[in-house]
């Protein structure tokens, strides 16, 4: 038993003598830690007339019988509820003060102090087996007003300098409170699961001249599940990421370690690639798992919503658009929308994934997807002619792994994927009179990246670790086969590498700092103009 | 969108038919008992709904300690198994709700506790490791088998 347990031991062992404390007459945050410390000393009670614990500590008292012992447990049990029932009436407005109290609500089960131990660190569930299941606070303040209700969230804010490509590369300084995430999640029966991502980009939206907002409030993720065996399971159609890759559906901030999400998810995959869409997944085996979506197929469309006819077409020969998918930003404009049956196409997309974490390789996860729609073509899709586009089919490929090397600080990583253009010619950017965009018959991409975890030991309570990183990023998105209307001039733009460096500390799992320096190189003689030094602050919770 | 109902009808003719039928529930608490202690002869429940005490003729075997912590959202229900020494036998998930994650239910990761002690680091990243993609619940499972030896470690008589 270390120094540490034995004061836990002792903290714990010792809530038990106190005196007993009118709770009616603390302030509220104290009166719940006083049911906890309660529950804490009657449930250790019991544990200690069962198992005769602890037997190096002094404090406890072997002398007393069972007999007592229970009695006197009924007696706090009954105190307890009628304690509860008024703490509940008093609550009836959320406990402001609850917001100073670092941990998650007084757990109300036999490990409450442990709970509160600072090295277990493990506030993360309410412990009452005998309650309803999932009574978790709202982030961390309250609880939850209904049971089977959750609320979690994450974020990422990023601040520094950065070159500015559209002023000529100056190095400009700025903040950018990126995204803030709300995920409601309510557990609707055992096996029917409801869950939702609300996400503020750029700190929300605004329209009054002092707002300065020119972000977003969306819905990214909104779908239930039904759990139905381990094998099968059903998402009912929603709102829902496309299985390619690992940072498309992992994309908190925790998961990666630049400050910008890795590069290969800013358009070859169009991160957060969210559609309109149904899958079913599982586990095939133990480390070998699936998942199957059939989603509203990406569009060749990437112009402003309210340019599309209410026909649902692009706008007609005559009016040029800017094309969903095109050699500077590859698929990054091209996902379908979410709402108000705007999509350009009856075209529907299948996209799977294979994930493997075999046991005979501990730390290694990787993945295999891929994606496929038969056509991308919009209605009425035109070049600038006036001649309507034909149809053309998008295939991507995705192979990626994760490998934390064991009993060493060591993690690799590595991606590949590649987009295949069924026909090219039909493509907007290829016929929209700008020679520079144009797309080829692929797009590819691959990275590969070296982190080492340090651990920095134990700081305000909790263990902290850095992770210094460099990662390798190169991307063609000007490959060979063009066809179309357009002149074919590409000045290089679409020929990119990226080298990122820098550390991601994490005071703990949840909460990450980060410092990255970007340089990105493209074949342009312009250059890319686009490095950066960025430092950032990510959760997830 | 025809090609919607075209899709999805089967599925959803599936789910109906065998929705209601069957639970995500991997082990019930009597069937963990029995998996972690197969030679006891009796639990005697010592603390109602979490703590059994596993016996066979007389003698005892261990403890059985069944509890939750949260996944990302959700509960996750599991079991651990002590012996007489406070050392673990067994770490089982009883029952996994989210749609992420699930892997902390993999056996060659679970094997990782078995032997530990309260006196164990039990952290992710050092004795522990770390799943990618189920971030959340394996700190979380880990933290919950740790609090349970600092609670329940300290060895039976």
């Amino acid at each position: 038993m270390s120094d540490r347990d034995r004061a836990e031991a002792r903290a714990v062992y010792s809530s038990a003598n106190l005196p007993p404390a009118n709770p009616s007459s603390l302030p509220r945050p104290h009166r719940t830690a006083t049911l906890s410390r309660l529950l804490a000393a009657a449930s250790l009670l019991a544990i200690g007339s069962g198992t005769a614990l602890a037997a190096d500590d002094q404090t406890a008292k072997p002398h007393v019988s069972n007999e007592a012992l229970l009695k006197q447990l009924e007696a706090m049990e009954k105190r307890i509820k009628v304690l509860e029932g008024r703490l509940k009436q008093q609550q009836a407005s959320p406990p402001a003060a609850a917001a100073a109290k670092p941990a998650k609500p007084a757990a109300a089960g036999p490990y409450a102090q442990a709970a509160d131990a600072p090295k277990t660190s493990a506030a993360t569930a309410a412990n009452d087996p005998a309650s309803e299941p999932a009574r978790k606070p709202i982030l961390g303040l309250v609880d939850s007003p209904v049971p089977g209700l959750s609320l979690g969230a994450y974020g990422e804010f990023f601040f520094g300098a950065h070159q500015n490509p559209a002023a000529g590369g100056q190095w400009q300084n700025g903040f950018d409170a990126r995204r803030f995430v709300l995920l409601p999640t309510y557990q609707i029966t055992d096996n029917i699961i409801f869950n939702a991502e609300i996400e503020f980009e750029h700190a929300g939206s605004g329209f009054d001249n002092d707002d300065k907002l020119h972000g977003t409030a969306e819905i990214e993720q909104l779908w239930v599940d039904f759990k139905i065996i381990d094998q099968f399971n059903w998402r009912a159609p929603g709102i829902d990421l496309v299985p390619i890759g690992y940072i498309n559906q992992h994309h908190e901030p925790t998961q990666f370690y630049s400050v910008l999400r890795p590069e290969l998810y800013n358009g070859l995959i169009p991160s957060t690639w969210k559609v309109p869409g149904s899958s079913v997944y599982g586990t095939i085996m133990d480390g070998l798992k699936y998942q199957v979506m059939v989603s509203a197929s990406n569009e060749d469309f990437g112009d402003a919503f309210d340019s599309r006819t209410e026909g649902n077409t692009v706008p007609g020969p005559g009016t040029s658009y800017a094309a969903g998918i095109n050699g500077h930003d590859a698929l990054g404009f091209s996902n379908p929308p979410l709402g108000d049956f705007a999509q350009l196409s009856n075209a529907v997309a299948v996209s799977g994934r294979l994930d493997v974490a075999p046991a005979f390789m501990p730390g290694f996860a990787g993945s295999v997807s891929a994606y496929y729609s038969s056509n991308t073509t919009p209605r009425g899709a035109h070049d600038d002619l006036g001649n309507l586009l034909g149809n053309s089919s998008l295939t991507m490929f995705d192979a990626e792994f994760r490998y934390r090397v064991p009993n060493s600080g060591f993690e690799f990583r590595g991606e590949y994927v590649t987009a295949l253009f069924g026909n090219p010619a039909n493509l907007r950017a290829n016929n929209d009179s700008d020679p520079t965009n144009n797309v080829g018959k692929t797009m590819w991409g691959a990275s590969g990246e070296v982190a080492y975890h340090v651990p920095l030991g134990t700081i305000l309570n909790s263990s902290w670790e850095a992770v210094p990183f460099y990662r390798y990023t190169i991307e063609n998105l000007q490959t060979g086969g063009f066809a179309g209307t357009d002149v074919n001039e590409p000045t290089g733009a679409g020929q990119l590498q990226f080298h990122n460096v820098g550390v991601a500390v994490f005071p703990s799992p949840k909460v990450v700092l980060k410092g990255t320096y970007q340089k990105v190189i493209n074949k342009d003689p312009a250059g890319a103009n686009s490095d950066s030094f960025l430092g950032g602050v990510g959760f997830f919770f | 969108m025809p090609d919607w109902f075209k899709w999805t009808a089967p599925a959803a003719a599936l789910v109906s038919v065998t929705s209601a039928a069957h639970a995500v529930q991997y082990l019930s608490i009597p069937q963990a008992q029995k998996l972690a202690f197969p030679s006891a002869s009796q639990f005697v429940e010592t603390q109602a709904g979490r703590a059994w005490k596993a016996q066979a003729g007389g003698r005892t075997l261990g403890l059985f300690v069944f509890d939750h912590v949260i996944g990302k959202h959700l509960y996750i229900d599991y079991a651990v198994a002590l012996d007489p020494g406070g050392r673990i036998l067994r770490v089982e998930i009883l029952q996994y709700r989210e749609s992420y994650g699930g892997e902390v239910r993999q056996a060659s990761w679970l094997a990782q506790f078995v032997g530990k002690t309260s006196a164990s680091p039990l952290a992710i990243n050092q004795d522990i490791r770390n799943i990618s993609g189920a971030t959340l619940s394996s700190h979380h499972v880990t933290e919950g088998v740790k609090r349970i030896l600092a609670a329940y470690g300290h060895g039976l008589r």
